[in-house]
């Protein structure tokens, strides 16, 4: 499409939405053309080797069942995986709004990751997203797996969020202040569905008539905020940070063990820190680049707990509980040759790991090491080798574990964006 | 830690927002992509804009990410200028979309897309393989070129004279005296060269310097655009250039290692060159670029 007939297009589009917000241009024949749509198709594929075996929960986030059986980050068979691949569809509607639509491809099921509409001509800053789509919270949770500088999914996003982070159906509202240090402001409306902070059953029904602790809680049951900070330092360097949280109005889980059903009805909520820094070199295909990320986030679920026997006869274990939880990640980038990468990534789960949960427990904290090589030949695409070194807690003492993956990932079509 | 969390939010809100100075009457804020659009824009506009350019000069304009201090810039702008034509494809538009600011969106009178206001060379990024970096609708590195230049100018000294139809006269005047300048400078110039010298450029990235100069380009060390040289292209091409006369420019962001292979074997030499004048350039010092870019060519 050329450029003319472009500006044509979104002319018209505009027009055709009843606003007069489109500048004269240079008159021209109108000509029907294809609707203004870009694609681009990620595909990936990953290689997994468990050199040694460990423990794949570490304590306190994996005894109990989220009701999601995707499988967690490194949930990869031995030998190739498919991986994550996407194909994504953004459009324009003139220059009044614009919209997404990624899905996620795994080999097994196709998911709606992100849909949504975004205005583009609200004034003042504002702005307004609607639909399914990854919160602004934290620095990574809003990025696609392809974009990420590592194979997988920090824990701490993995393990209070969820596998796909926090990703929800509801409206964000963001704020950009007029000031040369970059302020975002926003505010999320969320439907509350995601696994480690809005768990959501719904009502069961009663067992031969002896009812359940779980109780219908209409939507939206979850709202977030984020602050976003992020100073000019000229050409080399870059940084940003935020804060952000969130407060569910109702967190549940449900567990079938051998007799009965052990429900938890009650509340979450979570609150964070993260920031990025970049160095930019101006070396060739990022010789000498650097890139620093880290993410603290500390969650608090608070539940009423009543079990029910399947015979209904018996109800028992009724308390009322605190989970306090948290984990970090610190990650280091650095391009030590042109086109080639080497990454360290630190983590920890669970400095804080106190389960309210029966008598009580604190438990121990999970680490886990990475170190990564990164090898793009052309900008589109990556071979990238990683090693974890998993050190997780267990109920009662540690189990390591060595994994090794080799992915492969080629973006095809339109031009990503290279996000900040 | 609850309670402490909406404080400690406030705290930071108002420590940002404290500098902020209400807006006074006062010129155009005006963002460029490039440092040629931004001295383009200064020599235009003169006292009627107030100009900051992103792109620093001596970084591939391809690769930037799209930065929030980019964001906060174009938040405030009044005047978007971009070269176009794919050449900011991977983060301006990423950046446009977090400012958050109609007046800049494409097709308001705040978007001024360079590409649109000329004629351009064809690109070689669309023959052969699709690497992920095609320029469809042309090559969009015509900043080297003083004679599309002046045409830009031009252009632009007809936007901004909407922009602030007070001054338009002015400044309609003032673009054509830029305009004339940079053709002038561009003829006296191309007049020192001696003609039918040849280059090797690194990517299609010098290509328009054969439009105002009495030169013209042999190849490419590229084999294909954004893929590095490779052993096999690069003797190809001292092949096929054997026992010719010529030279190697290569962008100041470009690796040296592809032309000093074809310094050794041809005996040419290499030249860095800058494609961009200073972030902060009036006139004169795109002039002067011009000028280095002249004297990598023998004189008639």
């Amino acid at each position: 499409m050329t450029a003319s007939s472009t500006r044509l297009l979104r002319r018209f589009s505009a027009a055709a939405a009843g606003l007069a917000l489109v500048a004269p241009l240079a008159s021209g024949a109108q000509t029907q053309d294809s609707v203004d749509l870009k694609l681009s198709l990620i595909l990936e594929g990953i290689y997994f080797n468990e050199l040694r075996e460990g423990h794949r929960d570490p304590a306190g986030f994996g005894g109990h069942d989220h009701g999601d059986d995707h499988g967690h980050g490194d949930g990869y068979d031995e030998g190739f995986n498919m991986g994550h691949s996407e194909l994504v569809i953004e459009g324009r509607l003139g220059e009044f709004m614009e919209g997404v639509l990624n899905l996620g491809i795994t080999d097994s099921d196709l998911a709606v990751e992100e849909a949504y509409l975004r205005t583009r001509s609200l004034p003042a800053g504002f702005q307004i997203k609607a639909g399914k789509f990854f919160s602004d919270v934290g620095y990574i949770n809003n990025s696609h797996p392809h974009s990420w500088d590592f194979v997988d999914r920090p824990l701490v996003n993995e393990y209070l969020f969820g596998d796909h982070g926090l990703q929800e159906i509801g409206v964000q509202a963001t704020w950009l202040a007029p000031t040369r240090t970059y302020t975002r402001l926003g505010l999320e409306l969320l439907q509350g569905e995601t696994s480690g902070v809005a768990n959501y059953r719904g009502a069961q029904d009663d067992v031969e008539g002896t009812a359940r602790i779980l109780e219908d809680t209409e939507g939206p049951r979850l709202i977030t905020a984020f602050a976003k900070f992020a100073p000019d330092l000229g050409v080399d360097h870059a940084l940003q940070y935020g804060i952000s949280g969130g407060y569910a109005r109702r967190f549940q889980e449900t567990e079938e063990h051998s007799s009965r059903y052990e429900d938890w009805n009650g509340t979450a909520w979570f609150a964070g820190l993260d920031a990025i820094y970049k160095y930019d070199a101006g070396g060739n295909y990022g010789h000498g680049n650097w890139r620093l990320q880290s993410e603290y986030f500390y969650r608090v679920s608070d539940v009423d707990r009543r079990d029910v026997s399947f015979d209904g006869l018996t109800v028992s274990n009724e308390q009322s509980f605190k989970n306090n939880q948290d984990g970090i990640y610190l990650q280091g980038v650095y391009g030590f040759a042109p086109r080639w990468e080497a990454g360290l990534r630190a983590e920890a789960l669970g400095l804080s790991n106190e389960i309210g949960r029966g008598a009580g427990d604190s438990l121990d904290t999970s680490y886990r090491y990475s170190a990564m090589v990164t090898f793009r030949p052309i900008e589109p695409v990556f071979l990238r080798a990683q090693l974890n070194h998993n050190d997780f807690a267990e109920e009662d003492g540690r189990e390591r574990g060595l994994d090794f993956m080799l992915q492969l990932n080629v973006a095809l079509g339109a031009h990503g964006a290279h996000r900040f | 830690m609850s309670r402490h969390i909406p404080g400690a939010v406030l705290a930071l809100i108002l420590l940002v927002l404290l500098p902020v100075t209400p807006a006074l009457a006062q010129p155009l804020q005006v963002v460029a992509s490039t440092p040629s659009l931004g001295m383009l824009a200064r020599a235009v506009g003169d006292d009627q804009v107030q100009v900051r350019v992103l792109a620093p000069a001596d970084r591939d304009p391809h690769y930037l990410d799209a930065r929030p201090s980019y964001m906060a810039q174009l938040r405030r702008a009044d005047l978007l200028l971009e070269i176009g034509a794919g050449l900011e494809e991977g983060w301006l538009p990423a950046a446009v979309r977090g400012a958050a600011n109609p007046a800049i969106n494409s097709g308001r009178p705040g978007h001024f897309r360079a590409a649109d206001h000329l004629t351009l060379r064809a690109s070689i990024t669309v023959e052969g393989p699709n690497l992920g970096h095609v320029h469809g609708e042309g090559n969009p590195h015509f900043n080297l070129d003083p004679l599309r230049m002046a045409s830009l100018a031009v252009a632009l000294g007809e936007r901004l004279g909407e922009l602030r139809p007070d001054e338009a006269g002015i400044i309609r005047a003032r673009a054509a005296e830029v305009a004339t300048g940079l053709r002038t400078h561009a003829e006296a110039l191309a007049a020192t060269v001696k003609p039918g010298q040849g280059f090797v450029a690194y990517h299609e990235d010098l290509d328009y310097l054969t439009e105002w100069l009495p030169v013209q380009g042999l190849g490419y060390l590229e084999p294909v655009p954004g893929l590095p040289p490779t052993a096999r292209h690069l003797s190809a091409l001292v092949d096929g250039l054997q026992g010719r006369d010529g030279r190697v420019l290569h962008a100041v962001y470009q690796p040296a290692r592809g032309g000093e292979f074809l310094q050794r074997h041809l005996g040419w030499p290499v030249h860095r060159v800058s494609l961009e004048p200073p972030m902060d350039a009036e006139l004169e010092d795109y002039l002067r670029l011009m000028e280095t870019w002249v004297a990598t060519f023998e004189r008639s």
